[in-house]
């Protein structure tokens, strides 16, 4: 028996690390973006620009808005102060408008929260939450998760009033592991001391990146006179620039490790940080991901063998098929109910049978009616009990006080 | 507290009459005045008092202050959960029934050859967890039974007299037909022995894809490899992983949306329903048992695809869909979406070299695409739809992770089984993630609802387990088992949303508690110095 347990030992060894390897090496289906703004007010323009300027770079890389989680804190296309109403730019030029005609924001105002923030990456939301606000990733999701605001050492406030820990984000991220919501991730922040924020991550397959090191600002690059604010950040300004020159379109062949290696500290005026440790492979194999793996919409479509003429057979051969069945279920059915007939009549058995059939008809024609009718009784008592508690409160209100005016007068 | 409001009076009283009876306050007019001697009825109200503040603290502010601080944690059954996790708590076992159906071969020549296959087959070293199991059905109705798509049954195996030994695949039917030569059912001769391992063979080449899904489930899932089957080549991983990456994870319900998208302003309109009805809803009915479909239709005029180019290349193929225009992602309720698209223009797909060209592609987890070229009228008849819908059928059902070998009712079949088996190993790893991270995360909650929905979740991990001899059951109990664990581990009151360092927890603390405690600690420490000194006085004395 041991003997034979030593045996099996290279073969159980082997067959694991090829499963392992083949686990690793296997590619993504789907990509997501989760991009956060999270200040408030007219000054912070920047921020929101930033987080637009993503926005625009993943959808035109083709992510669709139903993966892409915008989350902005305040309106700044619609601030009272903007010179150039419903529109915002990340430039002075101002040759692109991103606000445009074609925005998907999932998240906005008050709704960007700390808590909403979490939730959406650990999808611990209730039913009430539409499949559009939710972040409905698999493990062979590769998600790009890019933050933007207010932050110091190892948080990042939210609205100005609250604020994330890198440990409850990197609690988040462990949960999302735990529970196979992404193949890998690539988490960029742009804020001060931003590379405090990804230093508590614990969790594999994760590449970071931030714009500055604990007690270094990050800066904007430049303002717009006409808006009167900065219009964009340092950081994200050269992340932009290198994306828009060199991933032009899906074909493109660069890498993260080009992106990461075109930082420098004359241009961002702050030492950007990345972090390779928690990544399988190590900083070899981060670096050599392709950018589009993370910023596009990677599709690993599969054409059909061109001759249509196989297919079309299978199916009317499927076709066939699924008409015999049908004929043999009617005919196992009219044996059963014959079966049945034999004490009740065969008149009878004919009746059942059909009912049967014109069921399967009308199977596939669903009516319209409430989604759910779980208590719908109980539902309505309680309205009309809370409606008839109401009277009654006014009704004695009404009778409370006539009495008392009377003894007035 | 009434008892305590009234104390002051009544010590002012007390103290005025004993300041008058003192007799040394004309000594002492230069020496700074000395406050009177306590009586022992006031010390002892005044230990009381101090006495009834410690205890409002300990029995009332601590109780209330731990009571209304602590993080509620159900008990979770964390070890049966890892080791549901494991594969420990059951061993997943699919076992395939086979019936013999042999009209005209005596019942004990029938026993013998089921007999000696059975062996055969168990000795040919699979995985425990996937076994065939051959049975003869024992009445004529048995046999009908069997062939019915929702009994149990995987195959039938029909054994007619011939010349020699040869096997066909029924191509609608699950039925394998075996022609044996009339001296080989004799048992005890060799020839009986070849025929049974002839068919242990054949049915094992039969199941080789199920087989091999399965082992696929089992090698990727959360079981450690020493559980996990051995015999697994890496051509077949591959080509595996990736139909099960193209295939959509498990939902009762799926939601199809057919789009018309045209580059001009016609054909405007579609007969859709037609088409969907004659040509799709056949296969959407057999899938009945294992989901349910949603079905809803849009055109759209106008549509600029994401790419212009005449001919459409492979890596021009992965960008058409134009997600950021098209409205794709309708949301409709809480079930995933499987999109199918037929776009009408005079695109054409240019595959390498070939002369002849494709319509359709596949994108994985999300739907297919159809190229038509534009119909004469403004309006595109059933007819000319036929072949898109086709493809779109059969598309899905390898979206659905049909496996591909075998005539449909087996494919079927063999789905609903693979399907049980990835709900049920699903449910597993769900429950094991959500013991590691009650144990991760100490500081997150964890309401009743979350027990309780592990506790139904294993139940009917348990049944699922148990009731391998009906697969269809099999199916619903992994389904609630696998919805079950999915709602305790997607609890919407578990957010761990405050991290709190130590330091954070003085800071909020220490306000609150300086003022109050400095006094109370105090009195405690000046009333127990008092009364040690007093106890030393009654020593000295006595």
């Amino acid at each position: 028996m041991k003997l034979s347990d030593l045996l099996h030992l290279p073969l159980l060894l082997t067959s694991s690390i090829l499963s392992n390897a083949n686990y690793v090496s296997a590619e993504h289906t789907s990509n997501w973006a989760v991009l956060v703004g999270t200040s408030r007010f007219w000054f912070n323009y920047r921020h929101l620009a930033n987080v637009l300027s993503m926005y625009r770079t993943v959808k035109r890389l083709g992510i669709p808005d139903s993966q892409i989680i915008l989350m902005l804190p305040d309106d700044m296309a619609c601030n009272p102060r903007n010179a150039f109403p419903g529109t915002v730019y990340s430039n002075s030029d101002r040759a692109v408008d991103l606000y445009g005609d074609n925005i998907e924001v999932d998240y906005r105002g008050y709704e960007v929260t700390v808590e909403n923030f979490i939730r959406l990456l650990t999808d611990r939301v209730g039913d009430e939450m539409p499949r559009s606000k939710r972040l409905l990733t698999d493990d062979r999701s590769n998600i790009f998760v890019y933050m933007t605001g207010h932050g110091g050492n190892e948080f990042l406030k939210f609205q100005d009033a609250e604020e994330i820990g890198a440990f409850d984000l990197a609690d988040a991220f462990e949960q999302m592991w735990e529970k196979r919501r992404y193949h890998e991730i690539l988490f960029m922040i742009d804020t001060c001391q931003a590379n405090t924020m990804y230093s508590k991550l614990y969790s594999p397959n994760i590449i970071a990146t931030g714009s500055s090191e604990l007690d270094q600002s990050s800066y904007s690059h430049h303002a717009d006179n006409d808006v009167g604010v900065a219009v964009i950040d340092r950081y994200t300004y050269y992340n932009l620039e290198f994306l828009e020159s060199q991933v032009q379109d899906l074909s493109s062949k660069k890498t993260v490790g080009d992106l990461f290696d075109s930082y420098s500290y004359e241009k961002i005026h702050s030492h950007a940080g990345v972090r390779y440790d928690l990544f399988r492979g190590g900083a070899e194999a981060a670096r050599s991901r392709l950018l589009t793996d993370f910023f596009g919409n990677i599709q690993n479509v599969e054409i059909d063998s061109a001759n249509n003429v196989t297919v079309d057979s299978e199916m009317l051969a499927l076709g066939e098929t699924i008409a015999r069945l049908r004929e043999l279920a009617t005919e196992e059915e009219r044996a059963e109910a014959e079966a049945a007939a034999a004490a009740a009549g065969k008149v009878e058995a004919n009746k059942t049978s059909r009912p049967a059939q014109s069921d399967r008809r009308t199977k596939n024609f669903a009516t319209a009616g409430p989604l759910t009718d779980d208590n719908w009784w109980a539902k309505k008592l309680t309205g009309a009990a809370a409606l008839a508690g109401c009277t009654a409160l006014w009704v004695l209100g009404s009778y409370l006080e006539s009495p008392s005016k009377e003894k007035t007068k | 507290m009434s008892s305590l409001s009234e104390d002051p009076t009544s010590t002012t009283t007390i103290t005025t009459t004993t300041s008058d009876n003192n007799p040394s306050t004309d000594n002492n007019t230069k020496r700074r005045k000395q406050p009177p001697p306590e009586t022992p009825s006031h010390i002892r109200r005044r230990s009381f008092i101090i006495a009834s503040f410690w205890a409002i603290v300990l029995f009332l502010g601590l109780p209330i202050w731990w009571k209304t601080t602590t993080i509620y944690r159900a008990d979770l059954p964390l070890g049966e959960m890892m080791d549901w996790a494991d594969g420990k708590a059951c061993s997943p076992e699919f076992p395939i029934r086979v019936a013999i159906d042999a009209p005209d071969v005596q019942a004990n020549e029938a026993e013998s050859l089921v007999r000696e296959t059975q062996q055969t087959l168990d000795a040919m070293k699979d995985f425990p967890g996937h076994r065939i199991r051959l049975e003869i059905p024992e009445t004529p109705m048995d046999r009908a039974a069997s062939l019915n798509p929702n009994s149990n049954t995987a195959l039938v195996i029909r054994l007619k007299q011939g010349d020699a030994i040869a096997t066909t695949l029924h191509p609608h039917l699950p039925i394998l037909e075996v022609t044996y030569p009339s001296d080989s059912i004799v048992p005890g001769t060799s020839a009986a022995s070849s025929l049974s391992t002839y068919l242990a063979t054949e049915l094992r080449s039969t199941f080789s894809e199920e087989q091999a899904i399965m082992s696929y489930l089992l090698a990727t899932s959360s079981i450690p490899s020493e559980r996990r089957p051995q015999d697994f080549s890496q051509q077949i991983t591959e080509s595996l992983s990736k139909r099960m990456t193209r295939s959509l994870k498990y939902s009762r319900t799926y939601h199809l949306t057919f789009s018309l998208f045209t580059s001009g302003p016609s054909p405007n309109s579609w007969e859709i329903e037609e088409a969907v009805r004659q040509y799709m809803d056949p296969v959407l009915n057999m899938l009945n048992s294992i989901h349910n479909f949603t079905i809803d239709t849009q055109v759209q005029l106008y549509a600029t695809p994401g790419v212009q180019s005449q001919v459409l290349t492979k890596e021009d193929l992965s960008s058409f869909i134009n997600a950021a225009e098209w409205p794709l992602s309708p949301s409709i309720g809480g079930a995933p979406t499987v999109n199918f698209v037929v776009y009408i223009g005079n695109q054409t797909i240019g595959v390498g070299s070939e002369s002849e060209t494709s319509q359709s592609w596949l994108i994985p987890q999300w739907g297919s695409v159809y190229l038509l070229s534009p119909p004469p009228t403004d309006y595109v008849p059933a007819e000319l739809l036929k072949q898109p819908i086709l493809t779109f059928t059969s598309h899905l059902l390898s979206l659905l992770g049909t496996p591909q070998s075998g005539s449909l009712p087996m494919r079927l079949s063999t789905l609903t089984r693979i399907r049980s088996a990835d709900l049920l190993l699903r449910a597993s790893s769900s429950l094991g993630s959500l013991a590691r991270l009650s144990l991760a995360l100490p500081s997150i909650s964890i309401p009743p609802s979350v027990a309780d929905g592990v506790a139904k979740s294993m139940h009917h991990l348990e049944l699922a387990c148990a009731s391998s001899t009906s697969s269809n059951n099999g199916l619903e109990h992994a389904r609630i088992a696998e919805e079950e664990a999915e709602r305790a581990f997607f609890e919407k009151s578990m957010v761990g949303q405050l991290y709190f360092p130590d330091e954070h927890k003085i800071a909020v603390y220490l306000p609150l508690l300086g003022p109050v405690g400095v006094p109370l600690l105090m009195g405690l420490l000046n009333e127990i110095r008092a009364w040690k000194k007093r106890r030393a006085e009654k020593q000295k004395a006595a």
